[in-house]
């Protein structure tokens, strides 16, 4: 990057975490951090299960190379953000990753969640993550219902961050549709162009089960892996209703999508002829292998721009 | 005889450029008021240290009841069922949010604002401080509408943070959103504004007047003897402590000046200032009781040293600057000295809550009638983290709180959901603050 160009555009990531599509998008978005295409702003999880936090903050350490609950705790992780409500029931396809031991009976895939108190509250989460990215350089994905989306709106001062920092929201049919009233709220108020994938573009969009056994075939422990075996029986293809989110927020003008008509919310279309890059696409960036992070030290920093008068 | 007539709050003991408020007296209460009345004033104070803390020395493993303290809270021990320890409340605004490296100026200058401040060496610009708008409310009731002290540095101009004005690491409270508050450093000059008529003397004037009086309190020696035989034998008591407590101060104070003569009389310091550390946070908190007891003001803040400083500890044989070693980089020797200097703060802090607790105030101590927040603008000073910030309320804020708990809130908390719920406890009641999301709950008694 230049100096003073802009970063990579930011991505606010707000799933439910109850389908297999939602953790393989969220690892492309991880994929797309170790490439240099997007960086995760922030991560929330609409539906009230610690587990589901657990495994996002697995998923971090596991891409920024932690091994252990202490190398990861270690190199900060980000909060993750965890709606309230009554604990939602488990879900194999994140309690087995989650469980998955070593022959040291060290978790294989640690986290540094315990508690609720380890996480955050996603509209705050979200409004101080869109308070770090530069105008106009974040988008937001949503692959569930828009529940914490519209407190964020509600928020005090939030909306101005949202139409300050943010290009783009990018949703799911499949995952608004689950809570009417909020989708209807965040439709009729929300200040930036909204894109939806709807359920036939991911129904027409399968990842491809083989992929699993393929493209992973680089490491013998994968948390993608191993949730996607959990989820159902082996082999299925499964739809791609997060993934086709993600893509689109992140390459909106790569030709990977048309949009319909005009006004807010519009539509994904499918230009048959992508199909196969699309799927490409999905592949290649869910099995990408991590990239580990660097730390940054505050120090490394005041080294290059120290303050003039000692004290 | 029981009568309605009672003394009134506001009284002072007068003398020729003298003006000493009183404690609250058993005299003060009409007898047969309602206890509603009889109520003393909740007061806040904020006591900030700089650089952060070493967090594994601070927070407990546990939640809840409060039981064994960690190491840098150990001399808080006594003081377990009276303090509230708070986890997981975040500065976002203290992050860099774009503007690259100065932490240390951010996090002070937003830690009472809740906004971030605009990076400039001179054109400075935060926002008014909740403390501010507290003593805006509440301040109309005492003669100062608030109070701004600290120990080190008030330097207000220059860059002292990586492009960020030294106006943002050495001050707390802001009065607008360009003109901050420089806290008042030397003791004689807090003695003399609390107590004299507002005018700061020279020193040379100051020895003058010291040749011919041994004390303020010879000043006001009239008022004195009329007002204790018209008191009962507690009150008596009380009032006999407390001007005794002045005039510990006043001695101290003098004893700082003589040797300061001693040293070096052209020394670059306030005249009054004592040459050790813990002398001078005690005289600076002694008048802090004072001014609390005898309801000078409600609203206190005082920071320690300034955010960033590099002071050395030699007092306990540390001769590196505070902020050099708090850049650790994990090494153990050099957490071990950061633990040291964090640890010998809280020990000051301790022996001032001690004396807060120590007085009797209404049917409890003064500290129940405070709110007193010990905490600092970073967590981790080695990796400048904003969050988790360190945070202790010692008191009760007048019966509201539930001491003797930690409790932890969600991450990513604004700490600005404290100050407003601390505004409620004082009587000022706003919606939004800072960055606030909404008042933090469960510090109630319900």
């Amino acid at each position: 990057m230049f100096p003073g160009a802009k970063p990579a555009v930011g991505v606010l990531f707000d799933s439910a975490m109850r389908r297999i599509d939602d953790v393989l998008a969220l690892a492309m978005l991880h994929a797309y951090g170790g490439k240099g295409q997007a960086r995760t702003a922030a991560v929330g999880v609409s539906c009230p299960d610690l587990e589901a936090a657990q495994f996002c903050d697995s998923l971090w350490a596991f891409y920024a190379g932690a091994a252990t609950c202490t190398a990861a705790k270690a190199m900060h992780p980000p909060p993750v953000g965890l709606a309230d409500g009554k604990p939602a029931a488990r879900l194999p396809m994140l309690s087995q990753p989650l469980g998955k031991r070593g022959a040291d009976g060290q978790p294989v895939y640690p986290n540094t969640i315990q508690s609720i108190e380890d996480t955050a509250e996603v509209p705050t989460l979200f409004r101080n993550a869109l308070m770090a990215q530069y105008d106009q350089d974040a988008v937001i994905v949503l692959s569930g219902p828009a529940t914490n989306l519209v407190q964020l709106l509600d928020m005090y001062g939030a909306k101005d961050w949202i139409m300050r920092k943010v290009r783009l929201l990018s949703v799911t049919g499949v995952g608004v549709e689950s809570d009417a009233a909020a989708a209807q709220k965040l439709f009729a108020e929300w200040p930036t162009p909204i894109a939806m994938a709807g359920r036939e573009i991911g129904d027409a969009l399968p990842f491809p089960g083989e992929a699993i056994e393929k493209d992973f075939a680089w490491t013998t422990a994968d948390p993608v892996v191993d949730a996607y075996c959990a989820y159902r029986p082996m082999p299925y293809d499964a739809p791609s209703y997060a993934m086709a989110a993600m893509l689109y927020a992140v390459h909106p003008n790569d030709g990977y999508f048309k949009l319909s008509g005009s006004g807010n919310p519009r539509q994904l279309v499918l230009d048959p002829t992508q199909k196969d890059r699309i799927v490409g696409a999905y592949v290649e960036l869910a099995s990408a292998k991590p990239v580990p992070r660097k730390p940054k030290h505050p120090a490394e920093e005041e080294k290059k721009n120290p303050p003039l008068a000692a004290h | 005889m029981i009568t309605k007539k009672a003394l009134p709050r506001r009284t002072f003991l007068r003398g020729v450029g003298t003006a000493v408020a009183l404690p609250f007296l058993d005299a003060m209460v009409p007898a047969l008021a309602s206890a509603k009345n009889a109520k003393p004033p909740v007061r806040m104070a904020f006591v900030y240290v700089p650089n952060g803390i070493i967090m594994q020395g601070w927070n407990p493993d546990y939640e809840g009841q409060l039981n064994e303290l960690p190491r840098i809270l150990k001399p808080m021990e006594p003081f377990r069922q009276d303090i509230t320890l708070l986890g997981n409340l975040t500065h976002n605004t203290g992050r860099a949010l774009l503007d690259g490296a100065g932490d240390h100026g951010r996090c002070c200058a937003s830690y009472l604002t809740g906004v971030q401040p605009r990076k400039s060496v001179t054109d400075i610009k935060a926002g008014v401080s909740f403390d501010q708008i507290v003593a805006n409310q509440v301040g109309r009731q005492t003669r100062f509408p608030s109070l701004e002290l600290g120990m080190e540095d008030a330097r207000q101009a220059g860059d002292c943070d990586s492009r960020y004005s030294c106006a943002y690491t050495n001050n707390l409270a802001w009065r607008s959103e360009s003109e901050p508050l420089p806290p008042i450093l030397d003791p004689r000059a807090l003695f003399e504004r609390l107590f004299g008529n507002g005018v700061t003397m020279t020193p040379e004037a100051r020895a003058r007047e010291n040749f011919y009086r041994r004390s303020i309190l010879d000043f006001v020696s009239d008022d004195t003897h009329q007002l204790e035989n018209n008191l009962g034998p507690t009150d008596r008591r009380k009032l006999d402590e407390y001007l005794s407590s002045i005039r510990a101060v006043e001695l101290q104070i003098q004893k700082a000046e003589k040797d300061n003569a001693q040293i070096d009389p052209h020394m670059d310091k306030p005249y009054g200032t004592p040459a050790d550390f813990a002398e001078h946070f005690r005289l600076m908190t002694d008048m802090m009781t004072i001014a609390f007891q005898s309801d000078l003001t409600r609203v206190i803040t005082f920071l320690v040293t300034h955010e960033g400083t590099s002071r050395p500890y030699r007092e306990i044989d540390i001769a590196d600057g505070h902020h050099p070693l708090t850049h650790h980089r994990n090494h153990p020797d050099l957490i071990e000295k950061v633990t040291q200097i964090n640890s010998y703060h809280v020990t000051q802090f301790a022996a001032w809550i001690a004396k807060v607790k120590a007085i009797r105030e209404g049917d409890g101590s003064l500290l129940d009638n405070c709110m007193i927040v010990y905490g600092a603008g970073l967590s981790d000073g080695n990796r400048h983290l904003h969050e988790d910030l360190p945070t202790l309320v010692a008191g009760r804020g007048g019966s509201h709180f539930k001491p003797g708990r930690r409790i932890v809130y969600r991450k990513e908390t604004p700490m600005c959901n404290l100050f407003l719920a601390m505004m409620d406890r004082m009587g000022v009641h706003v919606e939004h603050f800072g960055d606030s999301t909404g008042r933090l709950d469960v510090l109630d008694l319900a």
